[in-house]
């Protein structure tokens, strides 16, 4: 009989009290033996662990220790580990009806079969992340954590509608850290290179390499805090007073660097590139135009950033020229975005109609530009896919001390739309009352989740998220308090679809019934915010996976319905909702009446709608595009627009062709790899899920000349 | 066969070229502009490389997007649009074009007639009217009868084309003489003296390279165009 020292290998990762009070480090230790009799078996272990692992009585823990040592010494076991006395014991609990028990005691892990399947195929849930050791690692933690997420953060019935579909808890294995992060370069410009446990400290930076240096070293720390994006407010404009030293060739030499140094931070976490934005104004903003400008050496230059306006410029040009030319190879590059605010104030800037036309051409030779349109006074930062922070006007008066400018979505969360409208069966009145559960319900697990983050922020600079808890400027790095919580959709399209018998772009009247269910889903997030005192806010989920398993689910849980609304190719298992309110991306419609009516559900989704236009192999003139991005401003809603062209890269002759081949028109091979945008960003269709090749296949790229 | 009506007597739709298709919004066909396209059915070339051959081969299957229908959704699109670009099939082949650019022209909509050049006297009196404020013609080889009709797919009056050519050169309208080039079809001699043929400090000049998605003549699918490399070498020539 095997050797066992298992209930003490397993101990720390009983319950989140423990795990932060205790050295977790022997966690993994798995000891076993081939010796005959059982050395070191201590049946008061099983008990030690059940009496602190759940509420049983002394009496039954005793029973069923002795009860599992009976099982042991008459069964023909040679190895005995740790993990498979727990399932005995847990095998028991269930036996006897002691089901609360069992959950508490449940040990969290995966299958060898998994594992092995894992190791070897490639995971295709985020196609940011590559396949490596690095990569499965990060599955592997995922897997746990998102488990443990389910068992322990979020109670039964929020963890059943994740798991059924209702709903989508996104970024579950990262349940430890909030969603995504937007912020000021100022922070590191002030105080230089000071993160809590690092191994040294670095003042702030003299000189414009070093203060990029600290950018990137600093996005990669909240790269391993937060989830998703890591977004940084007015680049081109912070950079400005480190700028005066160089002549263009450093400009552009800088720009070349930053890129660069973001687009290949694959070394990362899980070996995923940093999901960056870079946040770009060819104007000064208003609210930065008197504030005191921090130059080398984190010290004030005594002059004001509206001062700083021609060598911002500079930068914000010679980041587009970057983009321009693209990789080595000729690819776009996939990050940092580059997201262009344009404004009222844009046009009343000197030279923006070159930028215009400069930023336009990057859009069609690379695709790399976002467009977002600040209309009026609002003034936004961006990031992820089309994620926006709306600045409020506690936060314009941060902005005179633009390090405390820091935003966080702590989670984000998506209905499914369509299932809604099966439930429903026509009637209005169910639909929007079910509507009005599902986001009641939303609301609950995201205070779920706040209290969690909270439980691990409490334990400030000693505790896991001592980075978050970092308080250089008199607050923490993460304001708790002035969180977003978002909440997102899928399948608007397919909810009209099954309510009214068509699609959002078959008449007006679908159109108008679509706004309604997001008016109520805004009007709902409002009282419901009042009420919990929690800010939630309306977010076009980007769904790169949720859109694909939604429907999936649909298929295999109302089949009979979801049949005739899903997406995509049933046969070859492609299938998709259209994300969130966007019109089927299949649907004939000319590039103005997407942006125009795709536009009407913007205003309704504070933080952050997209449209997106897709090209094709077409490279459009850069001042039709100009004539363009200006009209959407002038007369549509709409929040953010990006032009996807679509490009083969030739795995043996190393060019980069425009459109998707099937074989490289350089060399001919056959070993080629798409590149568009998948939902909010460029990347490799090779890693693509079934769903979104399923939408790739479908989606209008403004050719079809003669079927409208 | 519908009979071609009189002009003075006939209703307005009967008249009109026939609308096959219609793009709102064009990023490609105007440069410097944004643009609506509209396609006219029926052409008099038959060149083996065509991407629009359904409007070429066999118009009359193809549903005629009435004109009205047009001016409605131009109309939504004032504030947005450039102007409208007239495309093909050949538009010129149409006795009622003049009527049609007329009645856009009286709605403010400026006007881009691509064209083949085989009837200089329609491209003659619209000129003349100021009807056009673009015009792009293909010219689609050298002016060398048993090249131009191996690329045309038929024979063709070259003497029209040169008319047509030098009225556009004198036009004092913006225009473009382009041509589409493959390999089977064109070799760097020809390019080079199809170049020869314009004032460039007149005419702007450009090349497109053959697409070998459905094209009129089946054959033409297997083809290639030009090597990335060698089409930028020829396209740098008239630049």
């Amino acid at each position: 009989m095997g050797v066992v020292m298992p209930l003490n290998a397993e101990t720390a990762q009983a319950r989140t009290h423990q795990v932060v009070n205790e050295d977790s480090t022997d966690i993994a230790l798995f000891v076993r033996s081939s010796q005959d009799d059982m050395i070191g078996w201590n049946r008061q272990r099983i008990v030690d662990a059940l009496l602190r692992e759940t509420f049983l009585d002394r009496g039954t823990a005793e029973k069923i220790s002795r009860d599992i040592e009976v099982t042991i010494q008459a069964g023909k076991v040679k190895t005995i580990t740790g993990p498979l006395i727990r399932e005995m014991v847990n095998a028991k609990l269930l036996e006897m009806g002691l089901e609360e028990a069992r959950r508490m005691h449940t040990r969290l892990g995966v299958p060898l079969y998994d594992v092995d399947q894992l190791l070897v195929q490639h995971n295709k849930e985020n196609a940011n992340v590559p396949h490596g050791p690095e990569a499965t690692n990060l599955t592997l933690a995922e897997g746990i954590k998102k488990e443990y997420a389910l068992l322990q953060v979020f109670t039964p019935d929020v963890a059943d509608a994740h798991l059924s579909g209702d709903l989508h808890l996104h970024d579950l294995g990262f349940i430890d850290r909030p969603y995504c992060s937007g912020q000021s370069l100022e922070y590191i410009k002030k105080f230089g290179l000071n993160l809590p446990h690092a191994l040294s400290m670095a003042k702030p930076a003299k000189h414009a390499e070093v203060l990029l240096a600290h950018m990137v070293k600093f996005a990669a720390s909240l790269q391993s805090h937060f989830a998703g994006a890591i977004g940084w407010d007015a680049i081109n404009l912070f950079y400005a007073p480190y700028l005066e030293e160089l002549d263009d060739n450093g400009v552009k030499q800088l720009a070349q660097m930053m890129i660069y140094e973001f687009s290949q931070q694959a070394v990362a976490r899980g070996g995923q590139a940093i999901f960056s934005d870079v946040n770009i104004y060819w104007e000064v903003p208003k609210h930065f135009v008197d504030v005191p400008a921090i130059g080398p050496g984190g010290v004030y230059t005594g002059k004001t950033y509206g001062e700083y306006e021609k060598q911002a410029q500079r930068f914000a040009w010679a980041l587009f020229e970057v983009y321009k030319e693209g990789d080595a190879a000729g690819r776009p590059f996939f990050f940092p975005k580059p997201l262009v605010h344009i404004t009222e104030k844009f046009f009343k800037t000197e030279g923006h109609m070159d930028f215009l036309h400069h930023i336009c051409e990057v859009a069609s030779v690379k695709g790399n530009t976002y467009f977002v349109f600040d209309r009026g006074d609002t003034a936004k930062i961006s990031e992820c896919c089309r994620l926006s922070f709306k600045l409020e006007a506690s936060d314009l008066e941060d902005a005179k001390q633009p390090w405390k400018m820091r935003y966080s979505a702590l989670q984000n969360i998506t209905i499914n739309l369509p299932r809604l409208a099966f439930k429903a069966k026509g009637d209005d009145s169910v639909l929007f009352q079910l509507l009005t559960e599902k986001l009641q319900l939303a609301a609950k697990a995201h205070g779920q989740k706040k209290k969690f983050i909270e439980r691990l922020m409490s334990l400030g600079k000693g505790g896991p998220l001592s980075l978050l808890a970092m308080d250089l400027d008199g607050e923490p790095y993460l304001k708790l308090h002035k969180c977003s919580y978002l909440i997102g959709m899928v399948g608007l399209n397919e909810l009209i679809r099954v309510h009214l018998g068509e699609e959002l772009h078959d008449s007006e009247e679908s159109i108008k019934f679509g706004l309604k269910v997001i008016a109520h889903m805004n009007i709902v997030c409002n009282k419901l915010a009042e009420s919990l005192d929690m800010k939630f806010v309306l977010e076009q989920t980007p769904a790169e996976s949720t859109a694909f398993r939604f429907a999936k689910l649909d298929l295999a849980h109302f089949n009979e319905e979801a049949e005739k609304v899903v997406q995509g190719n049933r046969e070859k298992g492609e299938v998709y909702y259209s994300n969130s309110t966007l019109f089927n991306v299949g649907a004939n419609m000319s590039p103005i009446a997407r942006v125009e009516k795709e536009g009407l559900f913007h205003p309704l989704i504070e933080a952050g709608s997209i449209t997106h236009i897709w090209l094709g192999e077409a490279q459009p003139d850069k001042e039709a595009l100009a004539t363009f991005v200006i009209n959407v401003f002038k007369y549509t809603q709409n929040d953010q627009i990006a032009f996807s062209p679509e490009f083969t890269a030739c795995l043996e002759c190393g060019k980069t062709s425009r459109g998707l081949s099937e074989a490289c028109p350089y060399c001919q091979s056959k070993n080629v790899d798409g590149i568009t945008r998948i939902t909010g960003y460029f990347t490799k269709i090779s890693s693509w899920n079934k769903g979104k090749l399923g939408e790739l296949h479908d989606r209008y790229r403004n050719m079809d000349r003669f079927n409208n | 066969m519908p009979q071609p009506q009189a002009f003075g007597s006939c209703n307005l739709e009967a008249c009109l070229p026939p609308i096959k298709g219609f793009l709102e919004t064009s990023f490609i066909d105007w440069p410097g502009k944004l643009c609506a396209i509209l396609f006219v059915g029926g052409c008099n070339f038959r060149c083996p490389f065509c991407h629009n051959h359904p409007l070429v081969l066999a118009p009359e299957g193809m549903e005629t997007i009435p004109f009205e229908e047009i001016m409605d959704r131009l109309a939504a699109r004032k504030n947005w649009l450039a102007g409208v670009c007239i495309s093909g099939g050949e538009p010129t082949l149409s006795p009622g074009l003049p009527k049609m650019i007329t009645r856009l022209k009286a709605e403010g909509w400026a006007i881009k007639l691509d064209t083949n050049g085989t009837r200089p006297e329609v491209l003659a009196q619209l000129l003349g009217d100021n009807l056009l404020d673009m015009v792009a013609m293909d010219v689609k080889a050298p002016l060398v009868r048993d090249k131009y009709e191996r690329c045309a797919g038929g024979p063709v009056n070259l003497e029209a084309i040169q008319e047509s050519i030098d009225l556009l050169s004198r036009s004092g309208i913006p225009h473009e003489f382009r041509m589409t080039i493959a390999p089977g079809l064109h070799t760097e001699e020809d390019i080079v003296a199809w170049i020869k043929q314009f004032d460039r400090a007149r005419s702007r000049l450009s090349l497109q390279n053959f697409n070998p998605k459905t094209t009129l003549d089946i054959l033409y699918e297997k083809e290639q165009g030009f090597s990335q490399e060698i089409f930028s070498r020829f396209a740098a020539m008239v630049a």
